[in-house]
C-alpha cells in the first residue's frame, strides 16, 4: 500500500505531495495499485451509507440529498462520483462535495476525512460535535480523536474499524452486519 | 471397468497467471489504452457488486490484476468462490462442484463420481478438462478425471472457475465439454493458523491444519495437512457396500512478490489414500507434485509466464475376474509439463495472447490378468502452440479469434480454432456468440485395452480409435438486471463426429473394439440467477436442460447401440439460499433436482430415479476466530442412487451429517 508507506516515511506532507505525484501519474495511466485503493475505498463509503440509519433530522426533507464530504485532499479522482452516480439512499439522491474547512461539511451525512487534515482533527470533530455525520478517515488516532470509522490495511486488503461509542454519540445506528465485519474500538482506543 | 484414482495429464493453461485470476476472463471487452474511463467505470460497476466481505478481500497491491468483470468473459463461466464453498458445508471437491450448476455431479459410492457438463457423463466422463493451479489432473489413462485424489485444504482454495463448452483453443486438447481450474490463494492470502476438525455419521473424522508465515519481506509461504476417514455407502437393499475411504494429504507453497516486476510461485503436494472394495481388497493410491512459476509484468499492458511443474503418480486398483476374486492393475505415471505464454496489444485494438508449451508422459502399467494396457511402458509428448487475438471492432463491440495447434503421438496434428463476438449492449448487459471446434483425443482405454491371460478376450483397445470431434456453436447473454438481481443464460448446439463405440470383430464377435462409429447432436440451455433479497439474505437459483441425439452412423453398428456414452439428466435445477442471521449465525440451504438418467448395460437401458437431495448447514461464530458449524448433507433420504444401471451392485448414497470445529488465528 504506498499511501500508509509513503505516509510513514515521509510524514505528513506525504498526502500533499503524493496526491499532486498520483495525478501526474494517473495522467500517464500507471498506478493501478494506488488508484485500486482508492476505487475499493470508494465503495466501502458508498456501502457505509447502506448499512448505517441516520435518524430523519438529518436530512433537509424527504427528497434532500444525501451528502458524501471529503474534507480535505481528495485522494479518489473521480471515482467517488462515478460510483454514487444514479444512486440514492431511500428517497436521497446521493451526491458527492468537496470541502476545504469542517464547516462547509455539516450538510454532509458521510465526511470521509482525507490524511491531509491529520493535523486537525480535533478541529475537525468539535466542527462537528451533536451533527449525525458518519467520519471516516485512514490516519492513526481517527478513532481516538473521536472519528466514526477508519480504514486499516491488513496484509494489502482494506478493512475497517468502529468505534460505537462515536456511532452514539453522531445519534447513528450501525447494523449488526458493520459491527460483525468491522473490527470494534473499544473506548479510548482507536 | 472401474478405476479408482489420479493423474495428471494433459493441456494446461495458467491465463491464470496474467489475465489476473480469471482466465479467460481477461480475453475479453477492454478497449486499449483509449479507453481508460470505461475501464475505470466496469471497475466501479465490478465493486459495486461486491459484498463488503468481498470488498475485504480484495488486494490493493496486483498490479495488472486489475478485477476483471467476470460477467464480461463471453463463455458460459460460473464462478465458485471459496467462501460459497465453506458456506455450502461442501467436504470435498466433487461435493464443492455440485454448486456450479453448468456441471453434472453424479457420486457413484463413496469415493467415486462422474462430472461433466453439457453431457456424456459416462462412468468414464471423458469431455472435462481440469486443473489445480494450472496443473492438469486428468489422466491419460481414460481422458478423464480420479476424483478422489484430488483435494486441498478448501479454506485455502480462493475460487472455483468453471466453463461450460469448448475451450480448446486456449486449453488444448480434452477441453471438449468443459473447462474446470481450481486456484488456491496466495501464501500472502493465508497467513496465520488455521485448524479445522470433526465428524460425524459418513464424514466419520476429519481434521486439518495450516500455517502461514513470512520468509522474508513480501515472501510468504504456508503448510498445510489434512486427514479424513469416510465410511460405507450402501447398496439398494441398505445393506453396507463397504466402500470406505481414507485419505491424507500434505503440502506447501511459497510466493516471492518481492519484485515490482517478477513474480515466484513455488508449490507442491503429497497425498496418500486408501479404500476399501467390495471385494474386501484394497485400492491404494499416492502420488505428488511440485510446481514453480515466474511471471513478468513488463508493462501494464504486456506479461509473460514460464511455468513447470512435475507430477507423479501412482495407483493400485484391484480388479475383479471372473471367479469373483481381485488381481491387482498397477499403474504409474510421471508427467513433466512446460508452459510459456505472452501477452500484448499490438496497436490500439488488440490485445493479443500466445504460448507454447511442451509435456511428456510415462505411463507404466502392470496389468491384471484380465486387464491391462499394452505396452506396459508408453512415452508420450505433446507439443502445442497457441495463438489468439482479441480485436476491438467498435466501442463495444470485440472479436477474438484464434487456435490451438498441437501434435501427439496418436493422432499427430490437431486444430483447435474458434471465433468469439461480444457486445457489450449496455454496461449492465453482454451478449456473445462462438463457434468453435474441439477434439478428445485418445486414450489408452481406447487404444491399448487388454486381456493378456485370456484365451478369448472380449475387450480390446482400438488400434485405429481417432480423435473424437466437436463443433459447437454458442450464445450467451449476461446482465445485471437490477442492483439485486444477475442473470446468465446460455444456449449451444453441438455437433459431435467421431464419438467412441464398441464394435463386434467380424466372424468371431469378440473381441470387441473401441472405434468412432456414433455421431450426433446435442443442444441444451443454462440459466442462473442470483438474487440479494434482502442484506443479509441470498438466493440463487441455476437451471439446465439438455437433449441428446447420439446415434450410430449409417451402415456402422455399437453393441450399446448409441447408448454408452450419455447417462444425462435432460433436466436438473438448483435452489440454494445463504442467510446471516443475528447472533452471528449463518444458515445455508442448497436444494438439488436431477431428473431420470438412462444408464445402459449393454444395449439395455436402466434408470436412475430423478431425485431430490437437500443440503445444509447451520453455523455460529461465538468469536472472530471460532466457528462452530453443523452440516447435513443427502438430507431427503435415508439413501439414493445417483448414477449407475440398476444392479445389485450399484450402490446408494447415504445421508450424512457432521460436525465442524474451524479455528483461524
Amino acid at each position: 500500500m504506498v499511501t500508509g508507506w509513503a505516509h510513514k516515511v515521509a510524514g505528513p506532507f506525504a498526502g500533499r505531495w503524493l496526491g499532486i505525484l498520483l495525478l501526474s501519474l494517473l495522467v500517464a495511466g500507471n498506478a493501478p495499485g494506488q488508484s485500486k485503493e482508492y476505487q475499493i475505498k470508494a465503495t466501502f463509503l458508498f456501502n457505509f451509507a447502506q448499512f448505517i440509519d441516520w435518524p430523519p433530522a438529518a436530512f433537509g426533507g424527504a427528497d434532500a440529498p444525501f451528502c458524501i464530504g471529503i474534507l480535505g485532499d481528495d485522494p479518489f479522482g473521480n471515482y467517488l462520483d462515478e460510483t454514487v452516480r444514479g444512486e440514492k439512499i431511500g428517497s436521497h439522491p446521493l451526491v458527492v462535495q468537496r470541502c476545504r474547512h469542517v464547516e462547509e461539511a455539516t450538510n454532509c451525512q458521510v465526511l470521509f476525512v482525507s490524511r491531509s487534515e491529520a493535523k486537525k482533527l480535533k478541529e475537525v470533530f468539535a466542527g462537528l460535535k451533536n451533527q449525525a455525520v458518519l467520519t471516516v478517515g485512514e490516519v492513526d488516532g481517527f478513532c481516538k480523536d473521536g472519528g466514526v470509522i477508519r480504514f486499516v490495511a491488513e496484509q494489502n486488503k482494506i478493512h475497517f474499524r468502529i468505534s460505537p461509542e462515536a456511532v452514539k454519540k453522531a445519534s447513528l445506528t450501525a447494523s449488526s452486519k458493520l459491527l460483525r465485519l468491522a473490527e470494534i474500538v473499544p473506548p479510548g482506543g482507536d | 471397468m472401474t478405476f479408482s484414482r489420479p493423474n495428471p495429464g494433459w493441456r494446461t493453461k495458467v491465463l491464470i497467471l496474467w489475465l489476473g485470476t480469471e482466465v479467460l476472463v481477461a480475453m475479453p471487452g477492454r478497449g486499449g489504452p483509449a479507453s481508460d474511463v470505461s475501464t475505470n467505470s466496469e471497475t466501479v460497476a465490478v465493486y459495486k457488486k461486491m459484498s463488503l466481505e468481498q470488498l475485504m478481500d480484495l488486494d490493493v497491491t496486483s498490479v495488472a490484476k486489475q478485477p476483471e468483470p467476470f460477467g464480461r468473459a463471453p463463455a458460459a463461466i460460473q464462478v465458485v468462490t471459496g467462501d460459497e464453498i465453506r458456506r455450502s458445508g461442501a467436504s470435498s471437491i466433487p461435493e464443492a462442484l455440485r454448486l456450479a450448476d453448468n456441471l453434472e455431479v453424479a457420486q457413484q459410492n463413496s469415493h467415486d463420481w462422474s462430472i461433466s457438463a453439457r453431457g456424456f457423463n459416462s462412468g468414464l466422463a471423458n469431455k472435462l478438462l481440469v486443473m489445480i493451479d494450472g496443473r492438469s489432473v486428468y489422466t491419460p489413462l481414460f481422458s478423464g478425471v480420479f476424483w478422489n485424489v484430488q483435494d486441498y485444504l478448501l479454506e485455502d482454495i480462493d475460487r472455483i472457475e468453471v466453463i461450460s463448452g469448448p475451450g480448446g483453443t486456449l486449453w488444448g486438447a480434452n477441453a471438449v465439454n468443459g473447462v474446470i481450474n481450481i486456484t488456491s490463494k496466495s501464501a500472502r492470502d493465508t497467513q496465520g493458523l488455521y485448524v479445522e476438525g470433526g465428524g460425524g455419521s459418513w464424514l466419520q473424522d476429519f481434521t486439518g491444519v495450516r500455517y502461514g508465515g513470512m520468509l522474508a519481506t513480501n515472501v510468504s509461504y504456508r503448510v498445510y495437512g489434512k486427514y479424513f476417514n469416510r465410511g460405507d455407502e450402501v447398496y439398494a437393499s441398505g445393506k453396507d457396500a463397504s466402500d470406505s475411504w481414507r485419505m491424507g494429504q500434505t503440502g506447501f507453497r511459497i510466493d516471492d512478490e518481492a519484485g515490482q516486476q517478477n513474480n515466484f510461485t513455488l508449490q507442491g503436494d503429497f497425498y496418500y489414500s486408501d479404500v476399501e472394495v467390495s471385494t474386501g481388497d484394497e485400492g491404494r493410491a499416492s502420488g505428488g507434485n511440485i510446481l514453480g512459476r515466474w511471471s513478468h509484468t513488463i508493462s501494464d499492458d504486456s506479461d509473460l509466464s514460464l511455468q513447470l511443474y512435475y507430477d507423479r503418480t501412482h495407483l493400485v486398483d484391484p480388479i475383479s475376474n471372473q471367479f469373483g476374486t481381485a488381481e491387482i492393475l498397477t499403474d504409474d505415471l510421471d508427467t513433466y509439463d512446460l508452459d510459456f505464454q505472452h501477452r500484448f496489444h499490438l496497436g490500439e485494438r488488440n490485445r493479443v495472447v500466445w504460448g507454447l508449451g511442451y509435456r511428456f508422459t510415462r505411463d507404466v502399467d502392470q496389468g491384471a490378468p484380465n486387464l491391462a494396457f499394452l505396452p506396459p511402458m508408453l512415452d508420450r509428448n505433446l507439443f502445442s502452440a497457441f495463438a489468439q487475438d482479441e480485436i476491438m471492432l467498435c466501442k463495444d463491440v470485440f472479436l477474438t479469434l484464434g487456435t490451438k495447434v498441437e501434435h501427439n503421438d496418436y493422432t499427430h496434428f490437431e486444430f483447435e480454432p474458434s471465433g468469439r463476438l461480444q457486445w457489450n449492449a449496455t454496461p449492465d448487459q453482454m451478449l456473445w456468440a462462438a463457434v468453435s471446434r474441439a477434439v478428445r483425443t485418445p486414450s489408452r482405454v481406447d487404444r491399448d485395452t487388454r486381456e493378456p491371460d485370456s484365451a478369448a478376450p472380449i475387450l480390446t483397445g482400438g488400434p485405429g480409435f481417432e480423435s473424437e470431434t466437436l463443433i459447437a456453436y454458442e450464445l450467451g447473454y449476461r446482465a445485471q438486471l437490477a442492483k439485486k438481481l444477475s442473470t446468465s443464460l446460455s444456449v449451444f448446439y453441438n455437433d459431435y463426429d467421431n464419438v467412441r463405440s464398441l464394435s463386434f470383430t467380424p466372424g468371431t464377435i469378440i473381441p470387441l473394439f473401441f472405434a468412432n462409429n456414433l455421431e450426433g447432436q446435442t443442444y441444451g440451455i443454462e440459466l442462473t440467477a442470483d438474487y440479494q433479497v434482502l442484506d443479509w439474505w441470498r438466493w440463487h437459483a441455476g437451471y439446465d436442460f439438455l437433449d441428446e441425439h447420439i446415434h450410430v452412423k449409417p451402415g456402422q453398428m455399437d453393441i450399446n447401440n448409441g447408448r454408452n456414452e450419455t447417462a444425462d439428466p435432460e433436466h436438473q435445477f438448483s435452489l440454494r439460499s445463504s442467510m446471516d442471521l443475528p447472533g452471528n449465525i449463518e444458515f445455508d440451504t442448497g436444494l438439488r433436482w436431477v431428473d431420470t438418467l438412462h444408464n445402459n448395460d449393454g444395449a439395455n437401458l436402466g434408470t436412475v430415479p430423478s431425485y431430490f437431495e437437500l443440503d445444509a448447514r447451520l453455523a455460529w461464530h461465538p468469536t472472530k476466530n471460532l466457528e462452530l458449524a453443523v452440516v447435513g448433507q443427502n438430507l431427503l433420504h435415508n439413501h439414493h442412487p445417483e448414477y449407475g444401471f440398476p444392479n445389485a451392485t450399484r450402490e446408494d448414497i447415504v445421508r450424512s451429517v457432521y460436525g465442524k470445529v474451524t479455528f483461524r488465528w
